[in-house]
């Protein structure tokens, strides 16, 4: 019998030997996403690992245009490139920002924001590995609390402060479409990227990045580790439309923190004896953070 | 706009056939160039004394005057990033900004400047911290290094005329063009401008032509990703190849453009340097306008205009000098400090005339907005009769 | 001034290791040192390089080394990847990291250096499988070849390694002491590493080809070429690749049937090629469907999510799907002639097997009904007799010729035969040992025989209390069969009820049944009363040390003694087999050629030689009937199997099968159990056999789910020209990630 290779992707639109690491979540949130996408679409890149993994000079990764720019306005970058194909007569070609954590949650916040806020027609998609991976591991705003990065060192040492929640700044920009995806969640993942592609604006999708250098995980177990992060509901999936949010996934039973966490390395020295009460605070904080998703999730329905 | 009166289009002083005079003031002048020149993409960002520049634009667009796409950007960080993303989709880009603005935008400068887009930036000059808004060329001068053409004009009507050169400039050779003018002694004059008409500029300066470069949705490209050693250098030697190529472009578009228009433009302007010349002063912007007057006084007292800044015009300068003395002092006067020895224009002028035996002598006039008089160019003029020191400030 | 070069991969310790060397030497003695990586983009498992410069003088270069002396590798599998030995000066050195023999490597450059620092890191716990860190141990062999002061180094790399500095060391020693090819000459790099000797450093010569001056390509930087230009395959350590494994279905089942083929093509509702698959190993499905304990299901590995697959069911449907086949007779091809003792499982499965490859094979049955076991120790409520004896009668079509009322010996069919199987199962029930017991007690199989073949219901009354010891199959169909003759059966059993030998859901059925159960009580005693009825002496057990089965010992709890008085003891406690088979000779009865004295081989297999199952028996079959095969055609036979990798729960990635209800079989409880013998278990219907087998995990067996290809970050996963799945190991970068996500395990990771 004939098998009928029933893949996700029908139309591959990445080509084989990007410089990712082993397990990288760029490379496979980019094959998906060029692959919906298709060859007609701009991608604007800050500095970030993509603009590295996606081919130095005179290789280009995607079927598909990449225009490089500056870490701190990729979303402006994209304003313009928007404009002059609208000028060109091409609104259906989508403009894409492929940007990390650290662009999107630091250094270029207030680019996105102005973007957000003119509602600009752009599709943003935030990476987020929770550090500047591309510099070496560095603590961005975006960084878990009880990560270890080169920033936050120590053989004791860790981040004590809480990450940026950008789907509530999002959310505040009272946009279309924002939505968060897993890479453990493909079906859910695409299906929002078709999503945002039905509708014009502003639209920001956030997927949680597996990178192993980064977290000091096993590369094989790049999704595992994504998988575990929704079911311990340290990465919620959940659609914003303007103010109205829903929970896409409720994990069926409790899964603690600690089953995602052990799994990485850069928690290590929260896992270290002394530190029983800051697993219980990220714990707790987590606990909160859905407590309140639920509320707003529920407001939403009324 | 209001205070803007339409006269006859035939001046019985000084007219241009199919033009309009207008009283008006730079920055309005820098605008009707950006309408003219038929520009798809304005990003903007207010900045004192720029900001009557935008405004403008947005009033013309709001109008229906101007058909350009004109955004409220978030920054002059993010102005020219979106003037960089929308060149870079084949868009003919106009904005202005200045002082801090520029400052602000200096990454994005070098980066327009190296992915090879014609855009076309006002700045209307201004210092840094602490606090000053007014005539200084710290910021325009401090920007030299950004692989930009920088032109500064001496009055309004040369801004409007160089801005439209300028798209000729940059869409030929590939290269953004910054024209500069100054805080309040042109951003805010009003004078006379002779506004072209516009199918007179059109026919000048033909719509934009996509050149292959841009972005093709049909053909992916990538733009400007990580360049290894051993290619990076090649990028430059044909950027450096293109800067050749300036001085003589600019001049070759001012001829056109004067028996296009009828005025007259050069890279660099000699007044009254010959043989008997002892003194040139070496201005830019609208300080050369007074110094014209004062040098009526002076017979012996010459006066070098520099228009084209960048790429320096080292050929026209040499020109222009080829009769003056070689006892003969040349006075740079500076409106800039850029923590250097020297300022801007007499590190150029030494690069320039390096191994002439001319004296070379700096004055500093007129930073941080001061006001440049009449006496204070005599004064200039004394002080380089009199042994004056290597830089003098005024 | 000594120039070294390195080559590795992203991530092993080079660069670190580089720079050690560089403090080693500036400890060593008076020494300028440089080193530094070559800075790239590249990510873990990339090529890299790495340079050093050790000099007596001031070094006045500061430019990446071209022409070094002296080449280290890292990583063996660079030396096809990488020019390493690109502008190595001339009697210049190579030092690989190998376990190989130094020969394989001659010829590449005039001396060549090894040493095994993979293997003495991994040996000292040093990184892991996939990225081994070498660097210590490279260290150590720099040190030797140079002959340096190993003790220096050791010092420094305890220093300057950020974990278990202890292990480090130790390899840094280990590989001092490993290094192959010392009989090269190092004078080269010595004298190079120690000349003061002021002379301008040798510079080559420069090239005056133009700098790509003028090319309008470099004009805009903008470029479209393709990445794929890009092999990535080379920063490789593990490589995935597609396989078959083993299920734990399949491999558990004695036949050897392949089950999860079966329930594959039994979820494509392919009954017909499911039931061709099941006939491969077990000619009993119908039989087995309802009475195996089912090996298969109790180690499926759905068990850890859910319940196991109801492959019994399955199993039964095909079986009785089978009525309707035409069964054809099998002609004889071989001179050989083979007479099987015993019409059990075992028996009858060898003849077939035998008959099928072209013996005449006759089958010998003491009794007047074939089957044994199966016939004589299952109650027709478990196992009809229609079926029994269709199954029966598919054999006989073959050409297998049954003959009953044969009670025969070894040295009854030597004359006739070429070879003899003696499978005659155990039907002799075992003893208590207890006094009066010959009297008083009832024999359990011998009971279920005769009631079975002759109905003969040993005197059991109505209302009768029976007392059946025991807790295996034979005391559960015992006392059902009790129940059916209106006796109201209670089971003694010195262990408890999780300890049972008996199949759990005849145990659950007997239970449900209205059968009564005493755990943890042995009897000691019987004795008549003067009302003529028996008074069972009992003590209480409990459960002591683990024995060799792995079950807790029972232990007697002196002082429990009590009484209990019934009307009929009934003991199913084990059986063994009948001797007489043997012609009265003491013979190991194992699995395949005895050494009895006789004319022709004597081979046995069954229940006699095995396990106690049908299953089982079908199984040992199986296996006689190739031996004998393999004897006649003066093969080699052994029994001896490669044990396959089997797919466990730990190996399945349970995230992508959902919960799903088990189909269980409706069980028949009448009302009025007495004289009702009707089979109480019901079958399923196709539509819930279809669902019930796309349960199945399919352990070990691609499904195509095409995880491998939908999660691939490197877009590494194709189908080739021949339809298959494939894996382009020209991109393959080895994260692994298809392995994980594999659902069902049927991917290896393996270093290449």
């Amino acid at each position: 019998m004939e098998p009928s290779f029933d893949f996700l992707i029908k139309d591959e639109k990445v080509f084989s030997g990007a410089l990712s690491c082993r397990g990288c979540g760029w490379s496979l949130l980019v094959r998906h996403l060029a692959s919906i996408l298709g060859e007609e679409t701009v991608y604007v890149l800050p500095a970030s690992c993509f603009s590295i993994i996606s081919g130095p000079y005179p290789l280009n990764d995607l079927k598909g245009t990449i225009v490089h720019t500056v870490f701190a306005a990729a979303p402006a970058t994209a304003t313009g490139v928007r404009a002059a194909l609208d000028r060109r007569g091409r609104e259906d070609v989508p403009v894409v920002v492929l940007a990390g954590d650290g662009s999107t949650f630091d250094i270029g916040l207030q680019s996105m924001s102005g973007a957000a806020s003119r509602g600009e027609n752009i599709l943003y998609i935030v990476n987020n590995n929770g550090a500047y991976m591309n510099t070496g591991i560095q603590t961005s705003t975006a960084t878990p609390y009880g990560a270890v990065t080169t920033t936050n060192p120590g053989a004791k040492g860790f981040k004590k402060t809480w990450p940026k929640d950008l789907m509530g700044i999002i959310a505040a920009h009272n946009l279309p479409y924002a939505a968060t995806c897993s890479l453990a969640h493909l079906d859910d993942f695409r299906a929002k990227i078709e999503k945002a592609l039905s509708i014009k604006g502003f639209r920001l999708l956030m997927i949680d990045g597996p990178c192993p250098p980064g977290h000091k995980t096993d590369p094989a177990d790049s999704i595992q580790i994504a998988r575990l992060a929704v079911e311990t509901k340290l990465f919620p999936l959940m659609e914003i439309e303007h103010f109205d949010y829903k929970i896409n996934y409720r994990p069926e039973k409790f899964v603690p923190v600690e089953e995602c966490m052990k799994m990485q390395g850069r928690f290590k020295n929260v896992f270290k004896p002394g530190n029983e009460e800051v697993l219980k605070d990220i714990q707790a904080h987590t606990d909160n953070h859905w407590k309140r998703l639920e509320a707003l999730a529920a407001m939403s329905e009324n | 706009m209001e205070n803007q009166i339409k006269e006859s289009k035939t001046s019985t002083v000084r007219g241009f056939p199919r033009h309009t005079k207008k009283i008006m003031k730079g920055n309005f002048a820098a605008s009707e160039a950006a309408q003219l020149c038929r520009v798809d993409f304005v990003p903007a960002y207010p900045i004192t004394p720029q900001t009557t520049i935008i405004e403008s634009i947005a009033d013309k667009v709001a109008k229906g005057d101007m058909d350009a796409n004109y955004v409220n950007m978030d920054s002059e960080h993010s102005v020219f990033a979106a003037a960089m993303g929308a060149a870079l989709g084949g868009s003919r880009v106009f904005t202005a900004t200045a002082g801090q603005g520029l400052f602000y935008s200096h990454e994005l400068l070098h980066a327009i400047a190296h992915f090879r887009l014609p855009v076309v930036a006002c700045n209307v000059g201004r210092p840094s911290i602490p606090w000053n808004i007014w005539s200084d060329q710290t910021d325009s001068l401090a920007q030299r290094d950004t692989g930009w053409v920088h032109y500064y004009g001496e009055s309004s009507q040369e801004v409007l005329d160089t801005i439209i050169q300028s798209y000729i400039l940059a869409e030929t050779l590939d290269l953004p063009v910054m024209v500069v003018l100054d805080a309040f002694y042109q951003s805010h004059t009003s004078e006379n401008i002779w506004i072209p008409d516009a199918d007179l500029v059109d026919e000048f300066l033909p719509s934009k032509k996509l050149k292959g470069n841009e972005i093709d949705p049909g053909k992916p490209k990538d733009f400007g990703g990580l360049v290894p050693p051993e290619h990076y250098g090649k990028f430059n030697t044909e950027y450096w190849d293109d800067v050749l190529k300036v001085e003589d472009l600019s001049e070759k578009i001012a001829r056109r453009f004067e028996s296009h228009f009828g005025r007259k433009y050069s890279n660099v302007e000699a007044v009254n340097i010959n043989k008997n010349t002892k003194i040139v002063l070496v201005t830019i912007s609208s300080i050369t306008t007074t110094a014209r007057g004062v040098i009526k006084k002076y017979p012996d007292v010459g006066l070098l205009k520099l228009r084209l800044f960048k790429p320096f015009p080292k050929k026209a300068v040499i020109e222009a000098l080829k009769d003056l003395p070689e006892d003969a002092i040349i006075a740079n006067v500076e409106r800039n400090f850029l923590g250097d020895n020297e300022g801007a224009i007499m590190q150029e002028m030494q690069r320039a005339l390096y191994g002439t035996n001319y004296k070379m002598h700096d004055f500093y006039a007129g930073v941080g907005g001061k006001d440049v008089p009449p006496e204070t160019i005599e004064k200039i003029i004394f002080m380089a009769r009199n042994n004056p020191d290597y830089v003098n400030w005024v | 001034m000594l120039e070294i070069r390195g080559h590795a991969r992203g991530g092993q310790g080079m660069v670190t290791a580089f720079e050690v060397l560089a403090k080693i030497f500036s400890q060593l003695g008076d020494y300028e040192v440089q080193s530094f990586p070559a800075f790239g983009v590249e990510r873990t498992g990339a090529p890299i390089q790495a340079f050093l410069r050790v000099a007596r003088k001031e070094i006045l270069n500061r430019s990446n080394v071209y022409h070094p002396h002296f080449i280290i590798v890292f990583d063996e599998s660079l030396l096809d990847q990488v020019p390493v030995f690109d502008g190595l000066k001339e009697g210049g050195s190579l030092l690989l990291n190998t376990d190989r023999p130094i020969k394989a490597f001659k010829g590449q450059c005039d001396k060549v250096y090894t040493v095994p620092a993979t293997k003495i890191s991994l040996d000292l716990g040093l990184g892991s499988k996939s990225l081994p860190i070498v660097n210590a141990a490279m260290i150590g062999a720099v040190m030797r070849i140079l002959d340096a002061d190993v003790e220096i180094a050791k010092k420094v790399v305890a220093q300057n390694v950020p974990v278990k500095p202890e292990a480090n060391v130790k390899s840094t020693q280990v590989a001092f002491e490993s290094v192959v090819g010392l009989d090269n000459s190092n004078e080269l790099l010595v004298e190079a590493l120690n000349t003061t000797v002021e002379v301008a450093e040798e510079i080559p010569e420069f090239s005056l080809e133009e700098n790509g001056h003028h090319d309008p390509k470099y004009k805009v930087p903008v470029w479209d070429e393709p990445m794929s230009k890009n092999k990535t395959g080379n920063w490789r350590l593990l490589t995935p690749s597609y396989t078959t494994k083993t299920p734990p279905c399949s491999h558990n089942c004695p036949a050897g049937t392949n089950v999860r083929e079966f329930v594959k093509l039994a979820g494509e509702q392919q009954f017909d090629a499911a039931l061709d698959v099941i006939f491969e190993h077990n000619p009993f499905p119908s039989i087995c469907g309802r009475v195996c304990p089912h090996f298969c299901e109790q180690n499926c590995n759905r068990n850890s999510l859910d319940k196991g697959v109801n492959i019994g069911a399955i199993e039964r449907f095909l079986g009785d799907k089978a009525k309707d086949r035409v069964v054809a007779e099998v002609p004889v091809t071989q001179k050989e002639k083979v007479a099987v003792i015993g019409s059990g499982p075992a028996g009858l499965t060898a003849a077939l097997r035998l008959q099928k490859k072209g013996y005449a094979t006759t089958v010998f049955e003491a009794l007047p009904k074939a089957g044994g076991m199966m016939r004589t120790g299952i109650p027709k409520f478990r196992l009809p007799d229609e079926v029994l004896d269709r199954e029966i009668a598919d054999i006989e079509k073959t050409g297998v010729k049954i003959e009953l009322n044969q009670r025969k010996k070894v040295a009854d069919l030597e004359a006739d035969f070429d070879a003899v199987i003696t499978a005659v199962g155990s039907h002799i029930g075992s003893s208590m040992y207890l006094n009066n017991e010959e009297d008083l007690v009832t024999e359990g199989i011998s009971f279920l025989r005769e009631f079975k073949l002759f109905g003969d219901r040993k005197g059991i009354q109505k209302g009768e209390e029976v007392a059946v010891i025991g807790g295996g199959n034979t005391a559960i169909d015992v006392s059902r069969t009790l129940l059916r003759l209106g006796a109201h059966p209670t089971i003694f059993y010195r262990r408890t009820s999780e300890q049972m030998p008996a199949i759990a859901h005849e145990v659950e059925e007997a239970y449900q049944e209205n059968v009564q159960f005493e755990f943890l009580k042995a009897p000691i005693s019987i004795h008549k009363t003067s009302e003529g009825r028996i008074e069972l002496g009992l003590i209480n057990m409990e459960l002591g040390e683990k024995d060799a089965s792995g079950r807790r010992k029972p232990v007697k709890m002196e002082g429990s003694e009590h009484v209990v008085i019934v009307d009929r003891v009934v003991a199913a406690i084990g059986q063994k087999f009948d001797d007489f088979v043997f012609n009265g000779v003491e013979v190991d009865p194992r699995q395949g050629k005895t050494d009895l004295p006789s004319r022709v081989p004597v081979f046995c297999a069954g229940d006699m030689a095995w396990g106690g199952t049908v299953t089982e028996a079908i199984g040992s079959g199986n296996k006689v009937a190739e031996e004998v095969d393999a004897f006649f055609k003066k093969e080699p036979y052994t029994h001896e199997e490669v044990l396959p990798e089997v797919v466990l729960p730990d190996d399945i990635n349970f995230a992508y099968y959902l919960p799903s209800a088990r189909h269980d079989n409706k069980v028949y409880y009448p009302k009025d159990f007495y004289e009702n013998f009707t089979e109480v278990v019901a079958p399923l219907k196709a539509e819930q056999i279809t669902n019930e087998a796309s349960r199945c995990l399919s352990c070990g067996d691609c499904f195509n789910c095409y995880n491998c290809f939908n999660y691939c970050p490197d877009a590494a996963v194709h189908v080739d020209d021949h339809g298959r799945m494939r894996i382009d190991y020209d991109y393959c970068k080895g994260c692994g990630i298809c392995v994980t996500e594999c659902p069902c395990s049927s991917m290896n990771f393996s270093l290449s």
